[in-house]
């Protein structure tokens, strides 16, 4: 038990010099910090507040009050584009066949009818579309699903024996910036915690610092835990900086859980930082990290949806690229900060995060070497 | 007589299929200033590397304090205090913090102040160390080497590149950390400082120990084998002239 205590001392003390360390040095503030902040403000310039539109064809078969009011604010809202040439279901089809549609909506006859027993309208939509714009629909699914849960809200909650009061839910719809902005997060995870240590840890064992380290018992998994903690210190400041912008200039609204999204960063930073512990420590000088943590990184600033939204990408690619270690990353830090998710939601997000996370500090501590 | 502090049996390295320390035997008495001395190359370095734990005993053994290296390296680095050939710190830590961070990597505490007093830096707690001299860089890893009071302190070519000044205040440090009773191994190329410093010296060449004893019983077996100086020894040299001129006091 001392002897523990003694060996979390350590951890403690490296942190608190390590995360101190890092705000005298202006280099990796501007690396850590000011970096991404220009992104975040040339990105978010581009991108702008513009929603994201979805042409799509609606085709009501209810003739309730419900469903006509539905699909009339529907046609009022921005995110949707709707197509009166597409009358029915086959020119629609037809359409979407062309990618002239992103997608079909589709009220069926009971929609928006009071079912027997109940107090208050239901239904369920239908969203078409094609296999291989998959990721369209399901954005536009889940565009969609967030304008009923509002309604949802009117309805039910007040009913249900045991819900706390319905919040309502963000009524904006998902715009440009919010994939953005969880992109960018990403692109600082990144930026942070694999080009931080492969820049760092060559230099260190050029020096011979960590081999003097070496003479002294400290374990490498103290040593990298004080790297993980000091990390995620400087991490969570850095993304608080990008939230404090993106929330007064570029109007961001969070609908989420704050601790929840700062659980799910500090994971996130634990996870990505392992990839930079595994390259600097294997390597043994800076052209070895180099050309490594390039080919690394490039894919996934290309293909988790840092840059770019993923759901634009053929079928193919979005399955391949959901298991890259930094997809789950942007798509739960999205989820949950303008989609209202919460970490429960998250299974499949936190799932391959965890998977990462293993194997990646299996490899980091195998390779790892002090000089 | 007591039981040696370190106690090297038959060590051995091999890079490459060449020998680069070849069966060395020697033992040091606690309290001893021990000089391992030879050219370039000689396998001083990689000898002292196998002790400290760093480098892998290809054959051999070596006990320190009763324990053994190869098996127990942990406890020895408890045990032990390390001064490299060029000791490096990181930028932007302050020379307090790097004494914290020392004491903090064996889980202990220490007064940070009277660590750098020791070493003639105590009014340098807050200055950065990319600020320090050679000399000061050199007393400062000492200082970092003592935190946890180590029963064996090794230096490896610690004056190497130093100004004399500099050099005679390290040779005075590594005496104040002997007369505190801990037993001091150094590596050096420089003969005058093994024969001022060093109560005993190894000299190795070629992987090899080709002669272990005083500096003085060296000299006195030399001079028996009937060795003679061609140019008469002066009474001083250019070094004490430099030193007269320029003061014995450390610069900064």
């Amino acid at each position: 038990m001392h002897h523990i205590r003694k060996q979390l001392f350590t951890v403690a003390v490296f942190t608190k010099l390590s995360t101190r360390r890092f705000f005298r040095d202006t280099l990796a503030l501007f690396f850590g910090i000011l970096f991404p902040l220009i992104f975040l403000f040339v990105f978010g310039a581009l991108s702008g507040n513009d929603n994201v539109t979805f042409t799509v064809a609606l085709l009501n078969n209810s003739k309730t009050a419900y469903a006509h009011n539905f699909a009339h604010q529907l046609g009022h809202e921005k995110t949707f584009k709707i197509d009166k040439d597409a009358g029915d279901l086959s020119q629609a089809k037809e359409k979407i066949s062309r990618g002239q549609l992103d997608g079909i909506i589709v009220l069926p006859p009971d929609f928006g009818a009071v079912q027997a027993g109940q107090s208050h309208p239901s239904g369920t939509a239908q969203v078409l579309y094609n296999k291989s714009s998959s990721g369209t629909g399901e954005t536009l699914t889940s565009v969609l699903q967030g304008s009923f849960r509002a309604a949802n809200a009117k309805y039910v909650t007040t009913q249900l024996p045991f819900s706390v009061q319905g919040k309502e839910l963000n009524q904006k719809n998902l715009t440009k910036f919010d994939y953005t902005f969880a992109g960018l997060l990403g692109f600082s995870i990144i930026g942070m915690g694999i080009f931080g240590p492969v820049n760092v840890f060559p230099e260190l064992k050029k020096q011979g610092i960590l081999r003097r380290l070496r003479t002294t018992p400290i374990k490498t998994w103290q040593y990298f835990l004080a790297t993980m903690f000091s990390q995620a210190l400087t991490g969570l400041v850095a993304i608080a900086a990008q939230f404090a912008v993106a929330l007064t200039v570029f109007h961001l609204k969070v609908a989420g859980n704050y601790f929840e999204i700062i659980a799910f960063t500090i994971l996130s930073i634990f996870m990505i930082l392992g990839l930079g512990l595994a390259i600097g420590g294997w390597a043994k000088n800076e052209r070895q990290a180099a050309p490594l943590s390039n080919i690394i990184v490039f894919p996934m600033l290309f293909l988790s949806g840092t840059f770019f939204p993923r759901f634009g990408m053929p079928t193919w690619l979005q399955h391949v690229t959901n298991y890259l270690p930094l997809t789950p990353v942007i798509d739960g830090l999205r989820l949950l900060t303008t989609e209202g998710k919460h970490l429960t939601d998250l299974g499949p997000q936190l799932a391959i995060i965890g998977v990462w996370f293993v194997v990646i500090y299996a490899v980091a501590f195998r390779v790892f070497r002090w000089e | 007589m007591a039981e040696p502090i370190l106690k090297v049996t038959d060590l051995k390295k091999v890079y490459d299929d060449k020998p680069a320390v070849d069966g060395i035997s020697f033992e040091v008495e606690k309290g001893e200033i021990f000089g391992i001395l030879g050219p370039n190359g000689a396998g001083k370095t990689t000898t002292l590397e196998m002790i400290e734990t760093l480098r892998e005993i290809d054959g051999g053994s070596v006990t320190i304090d009763g324990i053994d290296v190869a098996s127990s390296p942990v406890k020895i680095k408890q045990i032990i205090g390390v001064q490299p050939q060029t000791p490096a710190f990181q930028d932007k830590q302050k020379l307090g913090e790097i004494i914290e961070m020392f004491a903090a990597a064996y889980g202990e505490r220490v007064n940070v102040k009277e660590f750098l007093d020791d070493v003639q830096l105590g009014e340098k707690t807050n200055a950065f160390a990319e600020q320090l001299s050679g000399g000061q860089r050199q007393r400062l890893s000492i200082a970092t080497a003592l935190v946890h009071s180590p029963k064996v302190f090794f230096l490896d070519e610690p004056t190497t590149g130093l100004d004399p000044q500099a050099r005679r205040n390290l040779w005075e440090l590594i005496k104040m950390v002997r007369d505190r009773g801990v037993t001091v191994i150094m590596t050096t190329h420089y003969l005058d400082e093994a024969e001022l410093l060093c109560d005993r010296v190894a000299i190795m060449d070629s992987g090899k120990i080709i002669a272990l004893d005083t500096p003085q019983n060296l000299i006195k077996q030399l001079l028996k084998r009937g060795f003679k100086k061609e140019v008469k020894v002066e009474q001083a040299n250019l070094d004490d002239v430099f030193i007269d001129l320029t003061g014995k006091a450390l610069r900064d």
